[in-house]
């Protein structure tokens, strides 16, 4: 660990090392392989669990025969549907639908399962390969039931009722919003541009699969659960209510965790099911998911179908928007649930007043859909920023000229949109200003769209975003039924050999807090960067939190680590002035003199006066030498929620060459302008919004899960066979950062970690439109294949005979 | 059909890994990976789909990274293996994991065994890699989480001599 320069003293007390792009905390270990990933916990004595998994998209279990999987040697138990009704709760859900009816959903299916890969019966042994023997040793007969796969034929009146105890229909909830009266304004408008847009759905594929260790003591009622998790305190408390024991039997720990991208968001079956197991047989039991398992039992995202209406004046003035949209929700509501953010930026950065949204949750014979990198914002960026050009071209105008009109002033914000977000603060036309320049957007135009000798046709597109980081309050969330918190939580602890110890309940899923967590800890204490230890991820030490989601870690507990620091530090000072006034007999020294510069206490106008922050550490915590009423210990708990979320923002310029015969094309060049407000690492910053980019580009260019509508069966569940970029399948990426502070949180620091994923789509159909304009192509599905732009500019040319 | 677990056919083997030699006796369809992993504990290589697409597993085997998922333990014997603990000497990193430090290539760190086992087979090479040529070499390891953009940096500035 390079250590950073010493601190010379210091004026201001955050004026280090918040803005520099220190090494990585968690480095070295996941550099020499000594990370800790869930599968690398190996207990004494553990079993391993399999799951057998209902083939069917829609089925009843007529009966289960176990019998010939019990004679397998090396097999120690093996549950079903009724031992888990026995003994469990349905999963909990942390993010519930708005005035949604539960859906009673079991660790292992009950009479029917509502999709491919809903576990049925588990299986525990001494080794994972002799569970699997015994898996295919299970006789189940199923009754194949009536399935739908297509999210609006779900909501047609002949499907299939899935949840028929529950629901009359596939229609979960509809939540509508709004404010003004768009119906009236897209009455009055001069032109209107409206369409049905499909989003793809996809996996967020983090590289570690699921995992779950579950230990139990009995005697000391104590379970203990090793899990690759977002969010340990949300999983203790789902899994003490699911497994009906107290929050105080739990520990959940998250070591190192090979990517979340939200799908490791709460409890899952299998966590439910190894606890189960481990808790009946009294030996640690481990489950990893495989690849296989993955693709059909880990919560799928994005699948949704925009309505999407704009209405304006002949001048280019955006006087309304309209967004109806079914969500799929897949079989059961996950954790999270469908997306919901795609309701509250449907406006974008455009100044509208009149709107309305309406979010349909549609219940479908899928694998559920959870939280995944954006949470809704991706899908209706598509809508929105396609539509925007289209009007564009209807008005004559140019889109960036169009944009520019619309989007929303640095002296307009704070804005209340109409679906009741406020954004913060930030200088979008700048933004898009910046994007248009970097590609010379004016230049591309006179130009001109080619054709260039090889007969290909150039274009330019833009897509330009807000973006909710974090949450609008615990009230906010208070009135959707969340079952967590806006704030985080961390712990400071001083030890004797001149450390802090810093315990957060905030896991390392990559987003690099162990790092930014201890710079702001540095910055505002004074202490040197390599003295701070980050314990991350367990409950059995750390305040209760939130967790690692939504682009929130650092807006809340930026908050709580300064309050912390600061608590820590005035502590720290004065037991240095009280020692160094030697009990009054070396002169009276003023704690407001001393400031804590790397691994010493230092007087500001007295150098020759310092004391090692050891010595001062273990005046402290041995409680000998303090000044009078001093408490003894020295450790602090803060607690921090911001008031509002905010808003990170910005503009996608992408610019493309078509081939009109092939539909195959080339992203030339991309530039993203963003600004994520003050970067307290802007190393980290970058690497976040090019992983978000290309996670962006993955699920705008290419990936996409495909169920056969007859079968039911998701035809490309395998890595060989859904694809992922890879290093050679990345487009150039250019990123330009402007730095706005938000006035909303600690040190004006937005969210970063979601923001690439949001505008690649967009973008990049918008560039194949414009080279595609004379054809009048326009491009209303993700992913962007060439084949699916073939087929678009095929249908526009027989359209137009 | 029972009694699978004590019927289980078992091979001997002797492999040298990360240089020392080791004789063990194994189920005959464990893969490689899972030897190295919960046999040998080292549990740098990791698993990511079984399938040989993802990567996470690349090992060194007579000098070539390999997927050891794809290959079986008993196909380790008489080989000369090496993992991403072979890498670092003592308390040092060696240049490339620094090159990997300095150039943010990893975030929640994963694949990164399976990039810095490929990168390694790519710099015994000894013969110069352009960029383009890099991020096709790579492919073969999945990353979700950088863009690969740090990634390609390290590997890049590893191989010019740059980061050394």
């Amino acid at each position: 660990m390079t250590a950073l320069q010493p601190a010379p003293a210091r004026t201001e007390a955050t004026a280090l090392p918040i803005g520099i792009s220190v090494p990585r905390k968690e480095d070295e270990r996941l550099l020499r392989g000594d990370g800790r990933f869930t599968d690398d916990v190996q207990p004494a004595h553990l079993l391993e669990m399999a799951v057998a998994r209902c083939p069917y998209p829609h089925a009843r279990i007529v009966s289960i025969d176990t019998s010939a999987a019990e004679q397998v040697d090396g097999v120690r138990q093996i549950l079903v549907g009724a031992d888990v009704l026995a003994r469990t709760e349905p999963l909990t859900v942390l993010r519930p639908v708005p005035g949604a009816p539960k859906l009673p959903y079991y660790a292992l299916a009950q009479e029917v399962a509502a999709h491919e890969g809903q576990p049925v019966v588990s299986v525990v042994a001494t080794s994972r390969h002799i569970a699997e023997d015994a898996i295919e040793l299970i006789e189940i007969s199923y009754e194949p039931l009536p399935h739908v796969t297509d999210t609006l034929a779900a909501l047609e009146p002949d499907a299939p009722v899935i949840h028929p105890g529950e629901l009359a229909s596939n229609l979960l909830v509809a939540n509508p919003e709004g404010a003004g009266d768009p119906v009236v304004r897209l009455a009055e408008a001069d032109v209107v541009v409206t369409d049905r847009f499909h989003v793809n759905r996809v996996t967020g594929l983090p590289m570690e699969p699921r995992a779950v260790v579950a230990q139990w003591r009995p005697g000391a009622r104590e379970l203990t659960v090793h899990s690759s998790t977002q969010v340990p305190h949300l999983m203790r408390k789902q899994l003490a209510e699911v497994l009906r024991i107290d929050e105080s039997s739990i520990r959940v720990s998250a070591s190192d965790v090979g990517g979340g991208f939200g799908l490791k968001l709460g409890i899952y079956p299998e966590d439910v099911l190894a606890a189960l197991h481990a808790m009946t047989l009294r030996r640690p039991v481990k489950w990893v998911e495989d690849r296989m398992e993955h693709f059909r039992a880990t919560t799928h995202a994005r699948e949704a179908v925009h309505d999407f209406t704009i209405g304006a004046t002949a001048d280019g003035r955006i006087t309304a928007m309209t967004n109806t949209y079914a969500t799929d929700l897949g079989a059961w509501n996950s954790g999270f649930g469908s997306a919901q953010l795609s309701s509250v930026v449907f406006t974008g950065p455009y100044r509208v007043t009149d709107g309305y949204v309406e979010r349909r949750v549609t219940v479908t014979n899928k694998t559920p859909i959870g939280a995944y990198r954006g949470y809704g914002q991706p899908e209706v960026n598509f809508p929105i920023e396609r539509l925007v050009d289209r009007l564009a071209r209807r008005l004559g105008m140019d889109p960036l000229e169009l944009r520019e009109r619309n989007m929303l002033r640095s002296d307009e914000l704070p804005w209340k949109a109409v679906s009741g977000a406020v954004y913060d603060s930030g200088d979008y036309v700048r933004c898009l200003h910046m994007a248009a320049e970097a590609v010379d957007y004016a230049g591309l135009r006179r130009a001109g769209r080619g054709p260039r000798p090889d007969g290909r046709l150039v274009g330019v597109g833009l897509s330009s975003f807000v973006e909710r980081t974090g949450y609008a309050s615990a009230r906010f969330l208070a009135r959707r039924g969340s079952q967590f918190g806006a704030h985080e939580s961390v712990t400071l602890r001083a030890n004797r050999s001149g450390g802090v110890d810093l315990y957060t309940g905030v896991s390392s899923i990559g987003q690099s807090s162990e790092t930014a967590f201890a710079q702001v800890v540095c910055g505002v204490l004074g202490i040197g960067y390599p003295a701070v230890r980050v314990h991350a991820g367990d409950t059995l030490g750390s305040p209760l939190n939130t967790g690692a989601f939504a682009s929130r870690t650092m807006i809340a507990a930026a908050g709580a680590l300064r309050d912390a620091s600061l608590a820590f530090r005035e502590k720290t000072l004065r037991i240095a002035a009280f020692r160094l006034s030697d009990g009054g007999s070396a002169g009276p020294v003023d704690p407001a003199d001393l400031d804590v510069v790397d691994g010493e206490v230092v007087h500001r106008t007295d150098p020759r006066r310092r004391l090692r922050l050891s010595e001062v550490f273990s005046i402290a915590i041995l409680g000998q030498g303090l000044p009078p009423e001093e408490e003894p210990g020295l450790e602090v708990t803060a607690h921090f929620e911001p008031p509002d979320a905010a808003y990170s923002f910005g503009t996608a310029a992408a610019v493309v060459a078509v081939d009109p015969d092939t539909g195959d094309y080339d992203i030339e060049r991309f530039v993203m302008v963003h600004d994520a407000g003050t970067a307290v690492n802007p190393k980290i910053v970058e690497g976040q919004v090019r992983g978000g980019l290309v996670q962006g580009f993955g699920a705008a260019l290419g990936e996409e899960l495909r169920y056969d509508p007859d079968s039911g069966q998701l035809v490309n569940g395998s890595m060989m066979d859904y694809f992922a970029p890879t290093a050679a399948d990345v487009p150039p990426i250019e990123l330009l950062h402007t730095e706005v502070p938000s006035p909303v949180t600690t040190f004006g620091v937005r969210g970063v970690g979601e923001v690439g994923t949001i505008p690649p789509g967009a973008a990049v159909a918008n560039a194949i439109c414009d080279a595609l304009a004379d054809l009048g192509v326009e491009l209303t599905r993700l992913p962007l294949t060439p084949e699916s732009v073939w087929q678009a500019i095929r249908n526009a040319r027989t359209a137009r005979g | 059909m029972t009694g699978f677990g004590a019927t289980e056919p078992e091979v001997d083997l002797t492999t040298t890994v990360n240089g020392e030699e080791v004789d063990a006796r194994v189920p005959a369809r464990l893969h490689a990976a899972d030897f190295l992993r919960h046999r040998l504990g080292l549990t740098g290589t990791h698993v990511g789909c079984e399938q040989g697409v993802c990567g996470m597993c690349t090992v060194l085997v007579d000098g070539q990274a390999v997927k050891s998922c794809l290959m079986l333990a008993a196909q380790l014997h008489g080989r000369d293996v090496r993992t991403v603990e072979s890498l670092a000497t003592g308390d040092d990193l060696n240049p490339l994991q620094r090159a990997f430090t300095e150039e943010h290539g990893l975030q929640c760190g994963f694949c990164t065994p399976g990039f810095l086992m490929t990168a390694t087979a790519l710099a015994e090479r000894g013969v110069p890699v352009a960029r383009e040529e890099i991020r096709e070499e790579i492919a073969g390891v999945l990353c979700r989480c950088t863009g690969y953009e740090g990634i390609v940096r390290a590997i890049e500035g590893h191989l010019n001599g740059g980061a050394a």
